[in-house]
C-alpha cells in the first residue's frame, strides 16, 4: 500500500489563525497522509497541536510524529520576531505515527522513516 | 511631613501594575470595541510578564514559587521530584516506574523549604506526567500489561499530556529533565523550552542519568547552548547539591 506525502506551501496558512492551522494539519494527518509544510510553527501552535492531538488518539491513530527545521532566534531581530509571535523561515514534517516511524533531526536536514505497520 | 521612599515607590509600582491590567483587562472584556487578534493577545501577555517580572525583581521578593519539572516519558522526572522531596521533607512524590506514563496527573509537594548558602526559598513542587506526541497502548503490553490496563493507561496519558501542557503557563521556574543517554534534539524538548521561553520562564535543563555508562550530557549542552545545564543522577544523588543551587540562585 502507497504512502501519500503533501506537499503544502506557505500561502496554504497566510491568514489563518492558530486553530484553523491545527485543525488543518490533524484533518490530514488523521486520513494518513504525511505533510511537508512550507513553514514552522509557533511554539503556541505545536503545544496545541500536541494538546488537540492528544484529544483525538484511538486505537488506530496513536499520535503524531513531528520535527521542524528552521532558523533558530540567535540575534536580537530573530528573538524580537519571535518576542512579538511572528516565526522564522523553514519547514516543517509531520505524520501520523502508525506510519511515520521516526523523524530524526541533524543540524543539516531531517530524516524520515516511514512504513506500513 | 515624613515620607518613606520605598513605599512611594512600591506604591506607585502596585498602582502601575494595577492600571495596566485593569486595562488590558478593560480591552479584553469589551471585544465588540476593541478587539485583539489572536496574534496579539501572546505579545500582550509577554509585555505583562516582563512588566511584572520587572517591577517584582526590583521591589518585591515572591515568597513561594511553584517549580515544575517537564520532560518526555522516562526521563527521570518523578526520580528528581522524589529526590528533592525526600531531602528536603522526608516523604516522597510518587511512584517511579520503568513503564512509560507511570505519572498521569500532576503530583504536587507544597511549602518545600530549601536552605542553600545562607538562601532560604519556599516552593510547590510540580512533577508533571511526561509529554509525548503519541500515546500508543501497544507500547504497554510489552511490560506485561494486560489488553485492557494499556488501554486504561493510555486513555489516562492523554489527559495527563494534556493537563501538563495546560501548566506549561502557571509555573513560575521549570527544570526541562533530558535523559542523557538519549538524543536530546527532540520535538518535545523543544516545544516544551519554545513555549518557556515565550513567556519569560526561567529554565533549568536537567541531564539526568549521568551515572549510566552510555550518557552524554555534553549533547544536551550542545543542542542548547542558551540554557543553563546541570548534569545530575537522580539515582546515585550525584551533583544534586549543584542543582539545588542552580534552583535557589535562578528564584
Amino acid at each position: 500500500m502507497a504512502i501519500q506525502i503533501e506537499l503544502i506551501p506557505s500561502t496554504v496558512f497566510s491568514g489563518k489563525e492558530q486553530d484553523e492551522k491545527v485543525r488543518f494539519i490533524l484533518n490530514m494527518v488523521r486520513r494518513d497522509k504525511i505533510l511537508v509544510l512550507e513553514a514552522t510553527l509557533s511554539p503556541v501552535e505545536e503545544k496545541l497541536l500536541i494538546e488537540k492531538t492528544m484529544d483525538h488518539v484511538t486505537k488506530d491513530f496513536p499520535g503524531i510524529e513531528i520535527a521542524s527545521f528552521g532558523e533558530e532566534a540567535v540575534d536580537l531581530k530573530s528573538k524580537l520576531v519571535r518576542f512579538l509571535g511572528g516565526r522564522m523561515s523553514g519547514f516543517t514534517v509531520v505524520g501520523p505515527s502508525n506510519l511515520v516511524k521516526e523523524v530524526k533531526r541533524d543540524p543539516d536536514k531531517l530524516s524520515l522513516w516511514a512504513a506500513h505497520k | 511631613m515624613f515620607f518613606n521612599l520605598s513605599h512611594l515607590i512600591f506604591r506607585a509600582k502596585q498602582g502601575g501594575v494595577a492600571l495596566l491590567h485593569g486595562a488590558v483587562q478593560f480591552i479584553q472584556d469589551i471585544p465588540w470595541i476593541f478587539y485583539i487578534p489572536e496574534k496579539m493577545q501572546m505579545p500582550i501577555g509577554n509585555f505583562i510578564k516582563w512588566f511584572n517580572a520587572l517591577f517584582n525583581g526590583f521591589f518585591k521578593k515572591k515568597k513561594t514559587f511553584s517549580l515544575g519539572l517537564y520532560g518526555n516519558p522516562n526521563v527521570g522526572k518523578t526520580s528528581i521530584a522524589n529526590r528533592i522531596s525526600l531531602d528536603w521533607t522526608g516523604t516522597e512524590v510518587g511512584v517511579v516506574s520503568e513503564i512509560p506514563h507511570e505519572t498521569r496527573t500532576v503530583q504536587k509537594k507544597e511549602r518545600i523549604s530549601l536552605r542553600v548558602d545562607g538562601r532560604e526559598i519556599t516552593m510547590n513542587l510540580l512533577d508533571m506526567p511526561g509529554i509525548a506526541t503519541k500515546v500508543d497502548y501497544r507500547d504497554f503490553l510489552k511490560y506485561g500489561l494486560s489488553q485492557a490496563e494499556s488501554q486504561q493507561r493510555a486513555k489516562e496519558a492523554t489527559k495527563g499530556i494534556v493537563e501538563a501542557i495546560k501548566w506549561l503557563d502557571n509555573v513560575d521556574v521549570a527544570l526541562v529533565v533530558m535523559d542523557a543517554t538519549q538524543d536530546p534534539y527532540t520535538q518535545v524538548n523543544i516545544t516544551i523550552l519554545g513555549n518557556l521561553e515565550a513567556r519569560s520562564i526561567p529554565i533549568i535543563i536537567v541531564a539526568n542519568k549521568i551515572d549510566l555508562k552510555k550518557a552524554k550530557p555534553e549533547k544536551i549542552r550542545e543542542a542548547f547552548p542558551q540554557h543553563e545545564v546541570v548534569e545530575i543522577s537522580a539515582l546515585t544523588g550525584e551533583n544534586i547539591e549543584k542543582l539545588y543551587k542552580t534552583i535557589a540562585y535562578n528564584t
